[in-house]
């Protein structure tokens, strides 16, 4: 199957599986991004396993983030004031 | 950022003192910070390395996990030979309790750490955590995936203990 100029077929759920970090990651060049979206989209197994990973990501970026203590910007701000010019 | 030091020393008192002093050699050394490059990573670059050199001394480095027995997505093959139906797996992970989380994270030894940090919570790319951690692109990748099957071994124990699925 041909999307544009790009060959969608010919990719294997275990091809898939070898580049699902990276095409999560966003870290895949286009090209080959779209024939993982595509296969992903016609493969339920591939794209619940997908979710899953995408969402164990998204689920360790919310749920590792810390409040920064008002005081700690206060503290840096004074810090930085008594701070001599800084050098050229 | 403050998020960033917590996880790397693990106790809120060291990571402000982190920040604090990666603002004040970001402030020191702002004249070799080159306009047009990423002002973010170059901030993460110091904090790692400050961290590296001055407070992982004082700190006892998790143990050293081998992870070779621990297979490819294995949270996720836990999850199915539990039998959760599909999509079920995504509520276990999100009824996961943030202190949970954040502990699995803080436990994975330092440059895993790092790396699943930077990436995962973060947001930077491959390119950008070679350039904050000074090693090749592949070494980033190899460290986050092995990371993160290490997170993934930790956090299946965390919901067996709380009985989030059936073992």
């Amino acid at each position: 199957m041909w999307f544009g100029s790009v060959d969608l077929s010919e990719i294997s759920c275990t091809e898939v599986l070898e580049e699902i970090e990276l095409y999560i990651d966003g870290e895949l060049e286009s090209d080959r991004a779209a024939h993982l979206a595509e296969h992903l989209r016609t493969c339920s197994p591939c794209m619940r396993h997908a979710e899953f990973q995408a969402k164990l990501k998204d689920i360790v970026r919310t749920k590792c983030r810390s409040e920064t203590p008002e005081h700690l910007m206060v503290r840096i701000r004074v810090m930085l004031r008594r701070q001599d010019p800084r050098p050229e | 950022m403050y998020s960033a030091a917590y996880r790397l020393t693990r106790n809120p008192s060291d990571a402000e003192d982190l920040v604090q002093e990666t603002f004040l050699r970001a402030y020191r050394a702002f004249h070799q910070f080159e306009p047009g490059t990423n002002l973010k990573a170059w901030l993460y670059r110091i904090l790692t390395n400050t961290f590296i050199n001055s407070y992982r001394k004082r700190q006892r480095e998790p143990q050293t996990v081998s992870d070779e027995e621990i297979a490819d997505w294995y949270l996720y093959s836990k999850m199915n030979e539990a039998g959760l139906e599909p999509s079920a797996e995504n509520s276990v992970i999100e009824s996961l309790p943030d202190e949970e989380v954040q502990e699995a994270l803080s436990s994975l030894p330092e440059q895993f750490r790092i790396a699943v940090l930077l990436a995962d919570v973060e947001g930077f790319s491959y390119k950008q955590i070679a350039e904050i951690t000074d090693v090749p692109i592949g070494t980033v990748m190899s460290r986050l995936h092995r990371g993160r099957k290490a997170l993934q071994k930790r956090l299946w124990d965390v919901v067996r203990e709380r009985g989030l699925v059936r073992d």
